[in-house]
């Protein structure tokens, strides 16, 4: 009835149809249907071999290998160290009183919340997409939706967790978004990746004080970062007439591309009334 | 012993693309190794050999990458059906036809990621990068594509003679 290339032209409409619907789901929901830790399981020890090996090399090369003028910068390290020392027993006396007055306020929130130490041991294949491979998962406490963070700043959330091994999407990475606050004015508006090293800050009205080279938080509004996270500095601002937002570009304080070690924040435990007593 | 040859490159590949390359900013911009190397396993295995390894390799690449889900699997499926169809006019000894395909295989992919942005919702917006993304790999692509594409030819080729002795193992496109 129907000639084989009719079959082959209305199988090839049909495959493609389908594929690009599916692409459509998956590209608003970023499920992978489970598949995700089976793969993660499977390469993720051998990302970690290898990153192991690399930065084994490049410590040996750092180390053994390069000692010209060692003998100078070990001077002004010993110079620095002793600066360090002074700077270092200021700052414990700080954290002392800091104690004291968190216990004073019964200050327990940021107790409860411990953080998991990872290492970055693999980097998304597409130069498109922002991901990291860190070498820490369930196994550690870890869960999908959890905060990683930086001394510097917001690093992104975890997406996908197997049992030792979990892919973090940065906040650079298009389908990141993080509820923020210029902290000066605190102007509110949603911290979005623009995947160049760089994120948008979108929905931030016009009528409120923002200038370049503000700081920008996170409000904590979002339920996944914890308030306060420092996230980056306003580097670029621009106003259209005819829009009521401003169009804010946000450099981030994380140097994502040295992206080495990280540490997730791990949900605070629920303290019930009985446990209190 | 032939699997595990192309299984040791796969792998191989993912991990010089995943761990390696992201430590050298030269090649922050490469192109996806993985395409030269789903084009010379159409050339040397057999549809029924070559169609579940080039899924299965989309499913991994997948869960590695932050892209939406299926991307790599769709395009690696395509890349596959496009190039058995293009080996039916073109012999793989012509080499600079067959390293022209992993030029527009680079493009197409890169074209079809923008499309997943276009099909993500009615405000996306072309990243900033994109035409550093795009340009790039293609040069990249254009430079060494063929060369890797041509290097894993006589890998195979004389790791097959290693293997079978003299000759080296017909395959579907000798």
């Amino acid at each position: 009835m129907f000639s084989k290339k009719m079959v082959l032209i209305v199988g090839g409409i049909v495959l493609i149809t389908v594929n690009v619907i599916l692409l459509s789901v998956t590209s608003k929901s970023q499920s992978n249907f489970g598949f995700g830790r089976v793969s993660l399981s499977f390469v993720a020890p051998f990302q970690e071999l290898v990153t192991r090996s690399v930065r084994f090399a490049r410590g040996i090369w750092g180390h053994y290998f390069i000692l010209v003028s060692v003998s100078q910068e070990n001077d002004d390290l010993k110079k620095s160290l002793n600066h360090a020392i002074e700077k270092n027993n200021q700052w414990y006396e700080l954290e002392l009183a800091n104690k004291r007055l968190r216990n004073l306020l019964s200050f327990q929130r940021s107790l409860a919340n411990r953080v998991v130490a990872a290492e970055v041991i693999g980097k998304d294949p597409s130069t498109w997409f922002k991901t990291v491979t860190i070498d820490k998962g369930k196994a550690d406490g870890l869960q999908k939706g959890l905060p990683v963070v930086l001394p510097q700043g917001i690093a992104g959330q975890v997406i996908e967790a197997s049992d030792h091994y979990s892919k973090v999407m940065l906040i650079i990475d298009r389908n990141s978004a993080v509820d923020a606050l210029v902290q000066r004015s605190r102007a509110r508006g949603i911290i979005k990746g623009a995947s160049a090293d760089q994120c948008r800050f979108e929905f931030v009205l016009r009528k409120h004080d923002v200038q370049v080279g503000d700081t920008v938080i996170a409000s904590g509004l979002d339920g996944v970062y914890p308030k306060g996270l420092r996230i980056g500095r306003v580097s670029d601002l621009s106003e259209r007439s005819s829009d009521i937002f401003y169009e804010i570009t946000v450099e981030p304080f994380v140097d994502y591309e040295k992206l080495e070690e990280v540490l997730v924040v791990l949900r605070p435990k629920i303290q019930t009334f009985a446990s209190q007593q | 012993m032939r699997y595990g040859f192309y299984i040791g490159t796969c792998l191989f590949l993912i991990l010089i693309q995943t761990t390696i390359l992201p430590y050298f900013n030269a090649f922050s911009g490469i192109y996806d190794l993985l395409i030269p190397f789903v084009i010379f396993i159409c050339i040397c295995l057999p549809i029924r050999e070559s169609l579940p390894f080039v899924l299965i390799l989309g499913l991994i690449m997948d869960n590695l990458s932050g892209s939406p889900f299926g991307f790599y699997l769709s395009f690696y499926f395509w890349l596959f059906v496009g190039v058995r169809w293009v080996l039916k006019f073109l012999r793989v000894s012509n080499k600079f036809l067959l390293s022209l395909v992993v030029v527009i295989a680079v493009l197409i992919e890169n074209i079809i990621v923008i499309g997943t942005f276009a099909l993500s919702g009615p405000d996306w917006q072309l990243p900033a990068d994109a035409f550093k993304n795009i340009a790039l790999p293609f040069f990249w692509a254009l430079i060494t594509g063929p060369i890797f594409l041509l290097g894993l030819l006589a890998l195979s080729r004389r790791f097959n003679i290693q293997l079978n002795g003299a000759s080296p193992q017909p395959n579907a496109y000798g």
